[in-house]
């Protein structure tokens, strides 16, 4: 099991090297650099240009900065952002509570709503649970995010029952500990809604078809058999059986956590790292960019990895080689 | 449990009702300082919030590092400087400083400080603050901004302390926007910053993250103080309890409680969040104004027309004669001598239906242009510049007299038989751009003349204009306004944004020769009249020889809540430049 741990963890390296060094190559082929807003200005002397590429190092070729950019990422400094003057995981981790927050409602509301659905419309195929259901579940799934997203927004500005968009109102600082909970519950709903959503339909669509494979298996007749009232065959035996290919999608839940919400929160000017990414992507503020990609890349190898150890903890049918 | 979210759905709209401003702090008081501004204001009453927004982000509250406006913007609101700008009549007024006497070599500056002036913690403010704030500009630890702009040839100004109250500042050479240039240094607190000063970590102190985690150690000399800071939400700015303005009745300035600032994503966010009522202020663009005003009464603000912008847009054509490292001119050698040929440019110019532009592009919100000032500079504007109204006749005629030919196809040639065509490069991101480049097209098309339009990414433009040269012809536009020094990397001819020829080594026309001389004159004296009469003389240039073809520079508009008295809109920069003497009757937005 060690070993097998220590293998999945060591085959993290060539791949943040390829993606990072990927990454690198494709900024420094696109046109201009952070400099090129600056040196549009008439007011600014082109001494100051030369002496802040030197500083940042642009003047020299881009395997160059690569190499320097990787030799400080092994003393575990990820540099730091030119914009802010700020260190990277400073930046990140500033920024990230917010991002981790949605993420982590989202994922409860996709879990919540869609486990009883899909158990619900698995039990009756054809009832007019199922096909309503499917009919909501397809639905959303045919709407990207970012639609979504903009229909939410509109919905909000036409209405005025929600905020449109931030995490927090204007007098957020001046209110008590409990309404500026609340005030975080209230501007949560819609992002967590479109995000949520199509996870609901996702996880529901998934779901349901394992449930159905499950209710054919033998031990279930047997259980039925038994006397065992439906409820707890349904809930008991047939939803734990079918929950364990859920697990193995906890490791794409995990990497989304900081990744997912990138277009929804741009259009939802929700103030999470998927706005930092995406400016400092337009400023081309590299080691930002870098250092989110560093970040997005682990998550998603680390959640396969607890995914995979998740699927052998609850099915004993599954064992690693030592 | 579905059920039970419905519920929950049904009583969110109350929670909303609930959470409305009701912001109430007692504001600390202290005594006001011996050397006191009276504001010759109208007498207003304390309180009230004002809510504004703006696209993007700080990157930054230390002015040593800040090389955008929306930073810059922040800085300014609370680190204040020995002179101010008044933005209305355009004149220097007393800051930090209460009166300053120039020598007779026009090189030497004394300024007489504020007596009693504290920071917002109290400590007070002196001679070795300024002192400081000079001695970290200039170390070459620190590459910044402010030490380019506040050298003359290279060569620094030298600082001295006289005493506690006097500072004694020293030009190598005649430096004419010196009270200017000094007006826009913020001052440094010396006994907040000197560690990091003398550490060497001076360009990170003040950063976004001590101004979320400890946003009182950004000392403020301003009319108001940093309270706190939410990346991409809000920044909330507080009355400095030590400003150092009062009312005519000694109350002590701003009469605002709060200043709070949405951070939105873009531009049209920005605007949204005004044409919703939710802020109080805002700049519009021309063609937002029209469905904006519709919202005018609902949220009880008004649209006002600050008159033209200094914004200005231009056409030009790449008259570099260089080669690129392959020895392939930049430029294909007849083209060149087109560009270069100034009845050329002027038959474009005449070719160009300015007054159409206006109707078509900016909805008759705007004015031709015809020079490299618009009228929003009223100090330096030079309304004597040669115009080219419309007139294709006059095109053709200037056209015939440089040896084109309109052949029986419809279609322009010179002597050499070559028909006239070329590629006019502009940015993606500017639609009101783009839609002037389609009309340009249009109208060159009436002269025989083929354009093709490239829209390109930003930075690929800048790239082709500074690095590579390898491009016919381009429209951009640049923000001008302000003292003529700012114009120098444009109109000299060493100049980096000397777009049609940059970086000469030594000027390729006798006019460029001439500009060059008359824009180094003007800096070398401090007489007003004697620099507008070099500078009026460069845009008379500008405009004969035609460089750059003028198009037309858009009306400024703003959108300001009804409920603010004591609103003086100046026609360039910040609406609410007089943010301290603004008051609201109306407590709630």
């Amino acid at each position: 099991m060690t070993t097998f741990i220590l293998r999945r963890l060591a085959s993290l390296l060539p791949m943040l090297l390829a993606v990072t060094l990927l990454v690198f190559g494709l900024m420094s082929l696109a046109p201009g650099d952070f400099l090129t807003p600056v040196k549009a200005q008439r007011d600014i002397n082109p001494a100051l240009i030369a002496e802040l590429q030197k500083s940042f190092g642009l003047d020299r070729p881009w395997y160059e900065q690569y190499a320097l950019w990787l030799g400080n990422v092994l003393h575990l400094d990820f540099g730091y952002s030119w914009t802010y003057k700020v260190p990277v995981a400073q930046l990140i981790a500033q920024r990230a509570p917010a991002t981790i927050l949605l993420s982590l409602t989202s994922l409860l509301l996709a879990w919540t709503l869609a486990i009883p659905l899909a158990v619900l419309a698995a039990a009756r195929p054809g009832g007019w649970i199922d096909r309503a259901t499917s009919a909501a579940a397809y639905f959303a799934l045919a709407i990207p995010e970012f639609f979504l997203a903009l229909l939410a927004v509109w919905m909000a500005a036409r209405t005025g029952w929600f905020p449109i968009g931030g995490l927090t109102s204007l007098d957020h600082d001046f209110l008590s500990p409990s309404a500026r909970v609340l005030d975080i519950a209230y501007h949560l709903i819609l992002p967590t809604l479109v995000l949520g959503l199509g996870g609901v339909a996702g996880t529901l669509r998934v779901l349901r078809a394992n449930v159905l494979d499950v209710l054919q298996a033998e031990y279930i007749t047997a259980a039925r058999a038994k006397g065992l009232s439906e409820k707890v065959v349904l809930f008991r035996h047939v939803l734990r059986n079918a929950l364990n290919p859920l697990l193995s999608t906890i490791g794409y839940a995990l990497a989304g956590l900081l990744s997912g919400s990138l277009l929804v929160e741009n259009v939802m000017n929700y103030p999470g790292l998927g706005r930092l990414v995406y400016e400092a992507f337009i400023r081309e503020d590299q080691f930002v960019v870098l250092g989110s990609v560093v970040v997005g890349c682990s998550l998603l190898i680390i959640g396969n990895l607890i995914s995979d150890l998740a699927l052998a903890w609850s099915d004993p049918r599954v064992r690693y080689g030592r | 449990m579905p059920r039970h979210s419905l519920l929950f759905l049904a009583i969110l709209p109350l929670l909303g009702a609930a959470c409305a401003p009701k912001i109430k702090e007692a504001r600390e008081s202290n005594p006001l300082p011996a050397g006191v501004d009276t504001a010759q204001n109208e007498i207003g009453r304390r309180g009230g919030v004002f809510i504004d927004s703006t696209p993007g982000e700080p990157s930054t509250f230390n002015p040593l590092v800040s090389e955008d406006a929306t930073s810059s913007g922040f800085i300014s609101l609370f680190l204040d400087s020995l002179v101010r700008n008044n933005a209305v009549t355009q004149e220097v007024e007393p800051g930090l400083a209460t009166r300053w006497e120039i020598a007779p070599d026009h090189k030497t500056f004394t300024f007489h400080l504020r007596p009693g002036v504290c920071w917002s913690d109290g400590h007070p403010f002196s001679a070795d603050d300024v002192v400081f704030t000079f001695q970290a500009i200039y170390d070459t630890r620190y590459p910044n901004r402010a030490a380019f702009d506040l050298s003359v040839d290279g060569k620094k100004f030298t600082v001295e302390k006289i005493d506690d109250l006097t500072v004694r500042l020293t030009t190598p050479e005649i430096y004419a926007p010196f009270l200017e240039t000094v007006g826009g240094v913020g001052l440094l607190p010396r006994h907040e910053l000197e560690p990091a000063f003398r550490d060497g970590s001076l360009l990170k102190a003040w950063n976004v993250s001590i101004a979320q985690k400890e946003p009182r150690r950004l000392l403020a000399t301003g009319a108001f103080r940093l309270r706190s800071y939410q990346p991409a939400e809000r920044i909330v700015f507080e009355a400095n309890p030590h400003y150092w303005r009062a009312d005519s009745q000694g109350v002590r300035l701003p009469y605002v409680d709060y200043l709070v600032t949405k951070l939105v994503k873009d531009a049209n966010a920005s605007t949204l969040a005004f044409a919703t009522g939710q802020t109080d202020a805002e700049g519009l663009s021309p063609d937002n104004v029209a469905w904006i005003d519709r919202y005018a009464k609902r949220y009880g603000f008004s649209v006002f027309n600050r008159g033209p912008s200094p914004n200005t847009g231009f056409i030009w054509f790449n008259q570099n004669p260089g080669r690129d490292t392959s020895g392939k001119p930049f430029v294909p050698p007849h083209k060149l001598a087109w560009f270069t040929d100034r009845r050329f440019r002027q038959a474009i110019s005449h070719g160009i239906d300015r007054d159409g532009l206006v109707r078509g592009v900016l909805f008759g919100r705007g004015q031709p242009l015809w020079g490299p000032e618009t009228p929003a500079n009223k100090k330096w504007y030079n309304p004597n510049v040669t115009q080219y109204p419309y007139d294709p006749a006059r095109s053709r005629a200037l056209l015939a007299q440089a040896g084109f030919q309109m052949g029986s196809d419809q279609k322009l040639r010179d002597r050499a038989g070559n028909v006239v065509e070329f590629t006019l490069n502009t940015n993606q991101e500017n639609q009101l751009r783009a839609n002037m480049a389609t009309a340009f097209k249009e109208n060159m098309r009436d002269l025989g003349i083929t354009v093709n339009l490239s829209f390109l990414d930003f930075g690929t433009l800048v790239g082709k204009i500074q690095d590579s040269y390898d491009y016919e012809a381009g429209m951009l536009g640049l923000t001008g306004g302000g003292d003529p020094a700012g114009g120098i990397s444009v109109f000299s001819s060493k100049g980096r944004l000397h777009q049609w020829h940059p970086n000469q080594k030594t000027p390729a026309t006798p006019w460029e020769a001439r500009i060059d001389q008359l824009m180094s004159d003007q800096l070398h004296t401090l007489d007003y009249p004697t620099r507008k009469k070099y500078f009026d003389e460069v845009q008379k240039i500008m405009s004969d020889e035609t460089p750059y073809i003028y198009l037309v520079t858009a009306n400024a508009y703003v959108g300001l809540k009804d409920r603010w008295k004591n609103i003086r809109i100046p026609p360039l920069g910040s609406l609410v430049w007089n943010l301290d003497e603004l008051w609201t009757p109306l407590l709630t937005p």
